[in-house]
């Protein structure tokens, strides 16, 4: 029997993305997987622009990662230019990051996520069977947008943070609101793990290794070498092992390490940082039942959640150790260089570089997103996945797929970018 | 709208960030509310079953970067009674449309790589496509302005965008001009209604709602040109979020140039 399956528009996914299966006889004959956005053409955009354009530009790749693309660009550009901010700006970069994190958490959890499992075809046709569940959602979403805000100025592209630091500060009172924000959704977040620790998960084992950025002292936000349970590099010498490619039927590209495709996420962070996780993450860790190292990436869901508990009390610990004082934002002096910035955002480890000439115009970038790195691994996950769901119908193999599909939070809006950059 | 019918609602993105359609869901206190308001018939960002017609209202997320968009867009326009055009992208091309006026020789070897199905097609914003009704501008959009907009079509009221400058709200917020500091501001030209939020910390407006209907760019430019900036630095700000919407820019800046000229090259 013979099966040709052609996926044009998956739902609730951000973006657009297409898949083309094909099944002959019991076996995977095709499986490809591309991103139908049109091309956006940030990294070519940029170049010719001034060094300190580059953050509210590329804030525009991603609106539920804007923080991400903003705090990853200034870091990238600052490297270049031998700027170094002070504590404060970093760890109000922290916690704008980690707000994010909290409200993307939560988004892809309730609203993504959960109606696959509950079995709904979307979150607010389970408002009057679940109604207590999506306002806690709706509650968290709040807090982590109330937090940007607060010191980004807005929900969506955040527009306070620039090169060398801020310029405009939240207040202490600000600290101390966020503070009690985040106690106050503690509480949901466990209520969060508990729900989404009591669904049912394919059990599947994905080729692809986990990598995230590794800090020494901490969960990684900010800072780390790039690291997997097999090998690990300093984020300066990415070029030398993360290849990307451009495949003629999709405008996203395909990023493999090595010539191997591996994953990024939450999960591949709870691989590779467990340890680092706030006591009250380690235990929903404990009760959750996932065996680490996992490559399940069903269980990304799980790592979110938990995530969203270790978020919180990170934040908490920010606001702890944040004591608000007047600061200047530094004088960038120009420079020429070549500079790299990776952090990690909700979906994965989020890559920019710049390479900036004497009169402070970039002349390169380049972007790698989270989603960019998963494709090659989602495609050749659903090409192993789908031998075990044959027995399904048409309808009910798609199902399935989307499931897999969206476990690892894709954001197709994000992965469409162009990849050719002549360095010179 | 008679009480026993409710208004059926569909959302739609084309190419674009998610970011418009996320200031809906946003709305925490107001979504599930809002819902049930109205009969949402189709967005597919959040939900798996969508039909494809029967809608009094749809809004639009994106701007025409593909043929996939422009073939969605003119479904959407045949089965909407009232379209409104959602967030920058839809109404200016925002950021993605930049692209038309940039380094051009950047792309031009790459354009050919693609196959046939992956056609490049000149980032647009929707309303060189299709007819739109209203218009909910900036990067992202106000979404307590998505939220009153809904309202007053719910309660049959006129809805009124905001024509006035941003400098308007800017002033009334008590912020420092930030033209005065020596910052490339285009607020004066830009249309207001965000309540001057980039401003408000100090970040300059960038234009992204949109020129005001009775701008003085000549005297803009003039104001940026003795505040120090050059006219390469000018152009490329002022076309960011809105250069399809400032054709008339090249003729006011009255200098030379086309779009395929190198910037990187000075």
């Amino acid at each position: 029997m013979s099966k040709e399956i052609t996926l044009n528009h998956i739902t609730k996914i951000e973006g657009h993305a297409k898949l083309v299966l094909g099944i002959d006889k019991g076996k995977v004959r095709r499986c490809e997987l591309s991103s139908i956005e049109g091309s956006r053409y940030f990294e070519g955009m940029l170049k010719g622009r001034r060094y300190d354009e580059a953050h509210e530009m590329t804030s525009r790749i991603c609106g539920i990662c804007s923080c991400a693309h903003v705090v990853t660009s200034l870091m990238a550009i600052e490297n270049a230019m031998g700027v170094v901010v002070s504590e404060q700006t970093e760890k109000l970069r922290v916690l704008l990051t980690l707000g994010e994190r909290i409200r993307s958490h939560a988004t892809h959890l309730y609203f993504l996520a959960l109606p696959d499992y509950l079995g709904y075809e979307s979150a607010l046709a389970m408002a009057s069977k679940y109604k207590k569940e999506l306002k806690q959602a709706l509650h968290m979403m709040k807090v982590g947008n109330r937090i940007i805000t607060l010191v980004g100025g807005r929900d969506l592209h955040p527009v306070s943070a620039t090169v060398g630091g801020w310029l405009s500060l939240p207040s202490q009172e600000d600290v101390r609101e966020i503070n009690h924000l985040l106690h106050g959704i503690k509480k949901d977040a466990l209520a969060t793990c508990k729900l989404f620790f009591s669904l049912k998960y394919p059990q599947f084992e994905s080729s692809g290794e986990s990598f995230s950025l590794v800090d020494e002292s901490e969960y990684a936000v900010l800072k780390g070498r790039f690291v997997s349970e097999e090998s690990s590099f300093e984020i300066h010498e990415y070029r030398k092992f993360i290849k990307e490619y451009h495949e003629a039927r999709s405008t996203a590209n395909f990023v493999v390490k090595e010539g191997k495709h591996y994953m990024v996420g939450a999960l591949s962070r709870l691989n590779n940082s467990s340890v680092f996780l706030s006591r009250d993450a380690q235990r929903m860790l404990k009760k959750s039942g996932i065996k680490l190292p996992s490559r399940n990436p069903f269980e990304n869901n799980l790592a979110q959640a938990i995530e969203m508990v270790h978020c919180i009390d990170h934040a908490l610990k920010m606001c702890e150790e944040l004591d608000l004082h007047d600061e200047k934002v530094v004088d960038v002096v120009l420079r020429e260089g070549t500079g790299v910035g990776a952090i990690e955002v909700p979906r994965g480890t989020l890559w920019h570089e710049y390479q900036v000439d004497g009169g402070g115009c970039i002349v390169n970038a380049n972007i790698i997103t989270p989603t960019a790195q998963n494709l090659l691994n989602i495609q050749e996950d659903i090409r192993e996945f789908v031998p075990r769901i044959m027995h399904l119908n048409k309808e009910g193999m798609v199902l399935e797929i989307e499931r897999l599909i969206r476990s690892y939070d894709p954001c197709f809006s994000c992965s469409a970018h162009f990849l050719e950059v002549n360095w010179c | 709208m008679g009480m026993t019918e409710k208004l059926k609602v569909g959302v739609f993105g084309i190419t674009g960030c998610a970011g418009c359609q996320l200031s809906i869901i946003f709305n925490e206190d107001e979504l599930l509310d809002l819902v049930g308001l109205v009969d949402l018939k189709a967005f597919p960002f959040v939900k798996e079953v969508n039909v494809k017609e029967g809608f009094d209202l749809v809004f639009v997320e994106g701007l025409v970067a593909s043929p996939d968009d422009l073939e969605v867009l003119k479904e959407v326009r045949e089965n909407a009674k009232v379209l409104v055009s959602l967030g920058a992208c839809a109404a200016t091309g925002c950021v993605p449309a930049y692209r038309n006026f940039t380094l051009k020789e950047n792309y031009e070897h790459l354009l050919y790589k693609k196959e046939k199905d992956i056609k490049d097609v000149k980032p647009t914003p929707i309303d060189m496509h299709v007819k739109v009704d209203q218009y909910i501008p900036g990067c992202p959009p106000d979404k307590k302005e998505i939220l009153s907009f809904i309202r007053c079509l719910l309660q049959g009221k006129e809805f009124r965008p905001y024509s006035s400058p941003v400098c308007v709200e800017c002033r009334r917020n008590g912020n420092l001009c930030l033209l005065e500091v020596g910052k490339p501001c285009l607020g004066p030209i830009t249309a207001g209604g965000c309540d001057s939020v980039c401003t408000n910390r100090g970040f300059e407006c960038w234009g992204c709602r949109g020129p005001t209907a009775d701008m003085d760019l000549e005297l803009m430019i003039k104001i940026l040109k003795e505040k120090g900036f050059d006219e390469k630095f000018i152009k490329d700000r002022m076309r960011t979020f809105v250069g399809l919407k400032l054709p008339m820019l090249e003729r006011v800046m009255n200098v030379k140039g086309d779009n395929t000229e190198s910037h990187n090259k000075d």
